[in-house]
């Protein structure tokens, strides 16, 4: 496979598909992901630079940590799967855990906010991604917010994607990682349709949707938590 | 990791569902490390709603760090009480060692001040 995006046609399960092309590419590329990872984006920086001081959030799949520190009146904690990046927060000072953000080890409600910053694409079925976005709701408190990121199919930046497939395998490119030159790893993507993100929460209960728009390639998403619980998750 | 963290933490292995037995996660061969950090008091006594009081200061204590039972009545105003829990939250880190599910057993190993939280498939 070449440095363009191809459509996922492979014949495996999405668990297997995950550890492959998500988990295993991670693991792989995350210091170079990491030293490419520190501009944080100006929505997101304002969702946590509006939690009131002595507030606590959990950032789910929080990559190298770029928003565990972003408001120091707040403590975040930082999850992810990939234990070297959870390790890279680490050594930056930051709380984290490795974790699934399928079965999340972290009390119900105990959160006033939550994160998770272009993480829900990575899940490579319909029931998964919905699995995902209860457990973001489950851990935050009645009244306390979730932000959602995931990419879009609607894409105006440099990549362009045909609206035929809404599932790809999108290269990362490691320059000079490789043994004749660059490095690829391709990740496991589920584009998101117009509109598709907001189904998914309505879909997960337990919240209202309280603002919702697209930026930069991607959908997004504020809920916000109410008393009932999200439907029970799997 | 620090013990506001570990106040988030619980147990999520399949079949353990007693809420008063996967939460919290016990301590085994803790190593703890103090890293100073400037106090906070806003931060402190507007967080204290997130935490479970009981869980903390049980915790805390099985590590050998000083918590009381109960949060005072004005916590806001108790210098001593805020020193201890900043102390106790934010500059006590554990750094190697595992947690225990009092529940169902399950042993999470924490390296490099990093708790494993992944389960095998069979237990999610």
């Amino acid at each position: 496979m070449g440095k363009d995006p191809v459509a996922d046609t492979l014949e495996l399960g999405s668990a297997a598909k995950e550890a492959q092309y998500v988990h295993g590419v991670y693991a792989a590329i995350a210091g170079h992901f990491s030293a490419t990872r520190y501009k944080a984006w100006g929505r997101v920086h304002g969702f946590l630079a509006g939690q009131g001081a002595g507030s606590v959030g959990v950032d789910i799949g929080c990559g190298n940590g770029k928003y565990l520190g972003a408001n120091p009146r707040v403590h975040v904690v930082g999850v992810d799967y990939s234990s070297e990046l959870a390790g890279i927060c680490g050594a930056r000072g930051f709380d984290s855990v490795v974790g699934d953000g399928l079965a999340l080890p972290l009390r119900s409600g105990a959160f006033d906010f939550a994160i998770s910053i272009a993480v829900i694409h990575h899940f490579a079925s319909a029931e998964r991604r919905a699995a995902a976005v209860r457990e973001a709701l489950r851990v935050v408190r009645p009244g306390g917010e979730a932000l959602i990121y995931v990419w879009a199919l609607e894409q105006h930046g440099r990549r362009r994607f045909d609206a035929d497939s809404q599932d790809y395998l999108v290269p990362w490119v490691v320059p000079g990682g490789g043994a004749g030159g660059d490095a690829v790893y391709h990740r496991y993507y589920h584009l998101f349709r117009q509109g598709e993100l907001e189904a998914l929460v309505e879909a997960a209960g337990g919240c209202t949707i309280v603002d919702a728009g697209y930026e930069k390639d991607n959908h997004w998403v504020v809920a916000r938590r109410t008393g009932s619980s999200p439907q029970h998750g799997s | 990791m620090r013990l506001i963290t570990h106040n988030m933490l619980k147990c999520h292995v399949k079949n353990c569902t007693d809420p008063d037995k996967q939460f919290p996660l016990r301590f085994k061969d803790a190593k703890l490390e103090q890293i100073e950090a400037e106090r906070n008091d806003e931060f402190l006594v507007r967080m204290l709603p997130r935490i479970e009081w009981a869980a903390l200061a049980t915790t805390a204590n099985e590590l050998g760090i000083e918590l009381p039972k109960e949060v005072p009545a004005n916590p806001a105003d108790d210098d001593a009480f805020l020193q201890g829990l900043h102390t106790a939250i934010m500059e006590m880190h554990v750094k190697e060692g595992s947690m225990l599910c009092k529940g169902c057993g399950h042993e999470y190993k924490i390296a490099k001040g990093i708790p494993n939280m992944l389960l095998a498939e069979h237990e999610i």
